[in-house]
């Protein structure tokens, strides 16, 4: 029960994340079209940075999901710890980017 | 020991004696070589070639057929002008000749040609090659039966009056010249496309060029076309006056404004007026005072150049107001006229273009009656880099608070994902 | 001339009527053989002392050298202007220094004495006993031209300052120079150099005067008859201009050495005036010769060196008191006479200095006109003589002479017959002259005919003696006629130099016509059919301008008539450009129109209105993501409790706060050299936590699994 519990909210979780993360992106390109890609450098920064933790984020998901084959082997922690060090690289290029 | 030292020691004077001569320091010509058709002519043109002493100028008079006669010895030219006043020579003695002449031109140096009614062919070879005409006919000269000099013991009419001047206080000097100037000889036309040559003395409509003693046939100039005392500038700045009539440089006529015409011009000839040199060509970004070795796009310069005349004895300041500066690749991007402080400086500001390139500053400054200024620097410029561009963007605000966001989310979620239950 | 009269008395005398008109013939042939054709010379006048006072100006009370204070004293002194300057201090002092200390070079003494012969300053304390011994010394070991020249010279000029000089061996330096001569009438200048020279002749015959006028006895007279034929025959030698006047001249040597031939004529008159001088009886040279100098001397008018004005003034007093012949000037003081003002025909007869000529009479022997060749308009006119003026003169209007140029001859006949020895006057002189008067222009007619047959479509009736503003139109099927006549006073035809028609084109295209006459009238016809090509098919509007112009006409004038606005056809495919023009030379040179770079515009920005509220909007999905995780009922339950892991924890969330905020610190301020170097800091910092958080995390739920 916990462990559905957690892994329910887990999911949860990560659904919420996903779309916490696409939001800003659709808003961007939505803006971009309006405005025209002026500094196309800031444009992409922050394009990226939401695609880009969205996509961490689904990685993360997918390694710490239990159900997943592949990856049953990997403990969740060391998941955890390969994906606050690929969002501390991405956004010290997302900020090097930003301009 | 020492007398070996001291001959080439005297022989280092005598060439810094000699470099005294003519320099682009000091460019009015100091040496003077006179040819004549015979030695009368000193005497008869007394009052010109004292004018020429007392400017300070070393004449020397030679016959034009003096078979001694040589321009340079060892490729070291002996003089720094010629004026040849020997209209009916057929050919130079010596090693003279129409290409030696021209290649006198050619290096730089000045020229006063006279022809007269007899003029050979030699000089009327000459003149051509420097782009004046005359007519071919050998007999004709320039008749003027409405502008002519009314005289008592004249009657052909061969001695006209002429005020129709160049409108160049370079070239005549400030002083209006009030009476007519008594011209009698050949005239001569100068071709149209040329850039060169200008007409600084010309015939009145009624004029022709014709010979009294035969009847008419269609002369071939007349009117306003002819030319009777044309300058010509080289594009190596060397100044070359064509005269039609020796009689012009005489003593012999006093009321008329022929001494002041022949002074003013003569000095024109010389470099003693209308000699300009550009020197100290600076430029810098606004604030500062060193000369970088490449521009920014969008940078804003400053350019300045000094240009100072040079008056016979010394340089002064030059002062006008259409002095330009282009900055330029290709074609010209910026045009700017340059303002003057009346000291000889002249400067201006613009913002270079968003083209980056290879550009010059190239200042052409020809003016009508002063040599021609012709300079050009390059520089390159450079677009932005990447660190040049314009940061904290109004417009780009929306993308920087989504990237603080997802920093933000993450950061929660660290927190948050570790110790969920 | 004089010869020539002798001719006529012959053929008096002959008195054959059947041999008269052959020597008359042979008269009339000989007597055009000695014409000479005079250029303009004028006697000496004011021009010339104007120009003796500029040109001899002294400098600090001395004019230099005394060889230049010579020339200006002698010239100023024959001017008349001997007063103008007072120099005689300095100069005075310079000649006694040079007098006083007997200096060997013979040249100072000699024109030392010639200023004091001028000047006569005081003397007395010269020893010239002692100058003339030296001089004699000189003279008797001299060997060289200019050495017996300035010894000699100054021999005689002592003697003439009073002192007794005596010539002790006359033939022998007689004989001495007289060695020197060449054959052909020259001197040597010694008897090591091979040149002989006109001017070495001057000062050998000058020194030879000298020295017969010193001589205490007769000088052999065979010598000088000798010395005569030299002079006869250095004449000979003389050269000629094309107009009469006579020179002499070396041949050119070298600049430094150079002689002009005024300065080489100058010596040669010097000597042998001087000598004909000191000679009895007169010397062989016809008059003709004596006048052709003379005339050299004129010509050359004011000359603009000081010394040329001292020869040219010196000679001409040597020619103007000479014993051979002196020689009279005719001049013509006007050669250009109007009709219209009724000018007089003036003929001046004078000495060279302008002095007053003995009692003659001139007379015009025949006027030709310049077209009609051959046969003379006028024959034997007397001039009336003015004797107020002293000068001759004919009323022209009374000859009936028309306008044009004529060659006019003049013979002056001397009234006594003593004269005649005395006075060279040249024979039959002939001068061109110039009568102009105002031509009379009418019948002025300008027409546009129809091609064919001549009518008319538009006459225009033209007043030549001032502009006329007529328009007229064409079209290239017409023709263009204009006609006129030209009267002279008198009333016949005039033909001038100058008849032209010049139409010009609004682009500045020029094109000239000549307009021939035909029987009494100037017409001339332009078929613009034939003219279309030479026109370049320009059509438009051109302006027609008349000038009429001759040397004899005083009413010579360039007319515009108006415009005749043409209508030619197209130009085809090949036709010539017409000519360019010059360009303005003015407009050629102006500055050139400013040119500003136009800056890429920026990109369009949204206002910064929208901006902020999307800024607002990205936030919405964090504020949404806060709120859906409280709603998620989330915790923070795992929180380690215990200190060490807790610390731990903290540690690494502040860690990681820690790197957030060092980018955006990053962005706001630092490079990225300087964020990797703090980065390489607290990068193994949060590594070490976060591994001991994540260990300990790991371990907490594997015991939590366990259990």
């Amino acid at each position: 029960m916990a462990k559905s519990t957690s892994s329910d909210v887990l999911t949860l979780i990560r659904s919420l994340r996903s779309a916490y993360a696409a939001t800003p992106t659709n808003l961007k390109v939505v803006y971009m079209g309006i405005v025209g890609s002026f500094p196309f450098n800031s444009f992409l920064s922050g394009v990226l940075s939401c695609v880009g933790t969205a996509v961490l984020a689904v990685c993360l998901r997918i390694q710490v999901n239990k159900e997943n084959k592949e990856f049953k082997d990997l403990p969740p922690e060391r998941a955890f710890a390969d994906f606050v060090l690929c969002n501390l690289v991405l956004h010290l290029v997302i900020m090097n980017f930003l301009g | 020991m020492a007398k070996m030292l001291f001959l080439p020691l005297l022989i280092l004077l005598l060439f810094l004696f000699e470099c005294e001569s003519f320099s682009a320091e000091n460019p009015t010509d100091r040496r003077l070589l006179v040819l004549v058709d015979d030695l009368a002519i000193r005497s008869s043109h007394s009052l010109y070639f004292k004018f020429l002493e007392s400017r300070g100028y070393v004449l020397e008079f030679r016959l034009a057929d003096d078979p001694k006669l040589a321009l340079q010895r060892y490729g070291h030219y002996l003089y720094d002008g010629l004026v040849i006043f020997s209209p009916s020579v057929q050919r130079f003695g010596g090693s003279l000749d129409q290409a030696a002449v021209l290649d006198f031109v050619d290096a730089g140096h000045d020229l006063i040609l006279a022809a007269d009614s007899y003029a050979s062919d030699l000089i009327r070879g000459i003149a051509s090659e420097c782009g004046v005409d005359f007519d071919e006919d050998p007999d004709a000269v320039v008749i003027d039966h409405v502008g002519y000099a009314v005289s008592e013991i004249d009657g052909e009419h061969t001695l006209i009056a002429a005020d129709d001047f160049i409108q160049s206080d370079v070239i005549l000097g400030e002083k209006k010249i009030e009476a007519p100037v008594l011209f009698r000889g050949i005239g001569h036309s100068v071709n149209p496309a040329s850039t060169l040559v200008l007409k600084v003395l010309s015939a009145s409509p009624s004029a022709y060029s014709a010979s009294p003693k035969t009847k008419l046939s269609t002369p071939s100039i007349t009117g306003s076309t002819i030319a009777l005392v044309s300058v010509v500038q080289a594009r190596n700045n060397a100044r070359m006056l064509i005269s039609g009539s020796l009689d012009l440089f005489s003593n012999r006529h006093e009321k008329s404004g022929n001494e002041q015409f022949v002074t003013e011009i003569s000095k024109w000839v010389f470099h003693e007026r209308g000699h300009l040199k550009a020197v100290n060509v600076t430029h810098h970004r606004v604030a500062e005072l060193a000369e970088p070795a490449m521009y920014r796009i969008n940078d804003d310069l400053e350019y300045s150049i000094e240009i100072y005349e040079w008056s016979g004895s010394s340089w002064k300041p030059y002062v006008a107001d259409d002095v330009q500066v282009q900055f330029y690749m290709m074609s010209p991007y910026v045009l700017k006229s340059l303002s003057t402080d009346l000291k000889g400086l002249y400067f201006t500001s613009f913002k270079v273009p968003d083209v980056y390139g290879v550009f010059q500053f190239k200042v052409e400054y020809q003016r009508l009656g002063y040599t021609s200024l012709s300079l050009s620097k390059q520089i390159p410029v450079r677009p932005f880099r990447h660190n040049e561009y314009e940061r904290f963007i109004p417009a780009a605000f929306p993308y920087y608070g989504a990237s603080f966001s997802t920093m933000a989310g993450f950061f929660i979620f660290t927190i948050v994902y570790l110790y969920n239950k | 001339m004089h010869s020539l009269f002798q001719f006529f008395r012959i053929i008096d005398l002959a008195g054959m009527s059947r041999y008269r008109w052959i020597l008359a013939l042979l008269a009339i042939f000989y007597s055009s053989l000695s014409i000479c054709t005079a250029s303009i010379v004028r006697p000496i006048s004011e021009s010339h002392r104007s120009a003796a006072l500029e040109l001899f100006v002294p400098v600090d009370e001395s004019f230099g050298s005394l060889e230049n204070t010579y020339e200006a004293l002698r010239t100023l002194e024959i001017l008349g202007l001997e007063k103008t300057y007072d120099i005689s201090r300095a100069t005075c002092k310079a000649v006694l220094e040079t007098l006083g200390s007997s200096p060997s070079i013979t040249k100072d003494l000699f024109y030392a004495l010639k200023v004091n012969g001028i000047l006569k300053c005081q003397i007395e304390a010269i020893n010239f006993e002692g100058i003339a011994s030296n001089m004699l010394a000189v003279l008797k070991n001299a060997n060289s031209l200019p050495d017996f020249y300035y010894s000699i010279g100054s021999l005689l000029l002592i003697k003439k300052h009073g002192f007794e000089v005596i010539l002790p061996d006359s033939d022998g330096a007689f004989h001495s120079i007289k060695a020197l001569s060449q054959s052909d009438g020259r001197w040597r200048y010694d008897s090591n150099g091979a040149e002989s020279s006109t001017y070495a002749a001057g000062m050998a015959l000058e020194a030879l005067a000298g020295i017969v006028f010193l001589a205490d006895s007769e000088v052999d007279q065979s010598m000088i008859g000798v010395v005569k034929n030299d002079i006869v025959k250095l004449f000979d030698i003389i050269k000629s201009y094309n107009d009469g006047t006579l020179y002499f001249n070396d041949k050119y040597v070298h600049s430094s050495d150079y002689k002009s031939p005024l300065e080489i004529s100058a010596a040669v008159v010097r000597g042998v005036t001087s000598f004909a001088e000191v000679s009895s009886g007169k010397l062989n040279i016809p008059g003709n010769k004596i006048l052709g100098l003379a005339k050299f001397f004129l010509s050359i008018g004011v000359p603009g060196s000081s010394k040329d004005l001292f020869h040219q003034i010196e000679s001409l007093s040597c020619l103007e008191n000479n014993r051979i012949y002196i020689p009279l000037v005719i001049s013509l003081p006007g050669t250009v006479l109007s009709l219209t003002s009724r000018d007089q025909l003036k003929v001046d007869v004078t000495t060279v200095f302008g002095a007053a000529a003995p009692p003659l009479s001139v007379k015009l022997v025949q006027a030709f006109n310049s077209n009609s060749e051959g046969k003379p308009i006028i024959e034997n006119q007397e001039l009336h003589f003015d004797k107020e003026n002293s000068i001759h003169y004919l009323d022209i209007a009374s000859l009936k002479m028309d306008v044009g140029k004529y060659k006019l001859i003049f013979e002056v006949s001397l009234h006594n017959l003593e004269d005649e020895s005395k006075y060279a006057t040249g024979g039959l002189t002939s001068f061109s002259a110039f009568f102009t008067g105002s031509i009379k222009i009418d019948k002025g007619e300008l027409a546009i005919l129809n091609s064919d047959g001549g009518s008319a479509e538009t006459i225009e009736k033209l007043d030549l003696s001032k502009d006329s503003f007529l328009s007229l139109s064409a079209n290239h099927l017409q023709k263009f006629r204009l006609s006129f006549q030209l009267t002279t006073p008198l009333g016949h035809t005039f033909k001038p130099h100058q008849v032209f028609l010049k139409l010009r084109h609004e682009t500045k295209v020029e094109h000239l016509f000549v307009i021939d006459s035909s029987a009494r009238q100037y017409k001339l016809i332009l078929d613009f059919l034939g003219l279309v090509e030479k026109f370049y098919y320009l059509s438009g509007k051109y302006d027609i301008e008349l000038t009429v112009g001759d040397a004899t006409m005083e009413n010579s004038f360039l007319r515009t008539l108006g415009f005749v606005e043409l209508d030619l056809p197209e130009p085809p495919e090949k036709a010539a450009q017409p000519p360019p023009q010059p360009a303005d030379p003015y407009l050629r040179y102006g500055p050139k129109q400013e040119i500003s770079h136009i800056f890429r515009a920026p990109e369009k920005r949204p206002p910064k209105e929208l901006s902020l509220a999307f800024l607002a909007l990205t936030f919405l999905p964090l504020i949404g993501f806060i709120i859906g995780l409280t709603k998620l009922g989330v915790n923070l339950k795992l929180f380690p409790s215990s200190p060490g892991p807790a610390a731990f924890s903290i540690l690494f969330h502040a860690g990681i706060a820690a790197v957030l905020l060092l980018y955006g610190l990053f962005w706001l301020k630092l490079d990225l050299f300087t964020a990797l170097k703090a980065l390489c800091f607290l990068g193994p910092f949060l590594v070490f936590v976060g591994h001991r958080t994540l260990s300990h995390l790991a371990s907490t739920s594997a015991k939590l699994k366990s259990s």
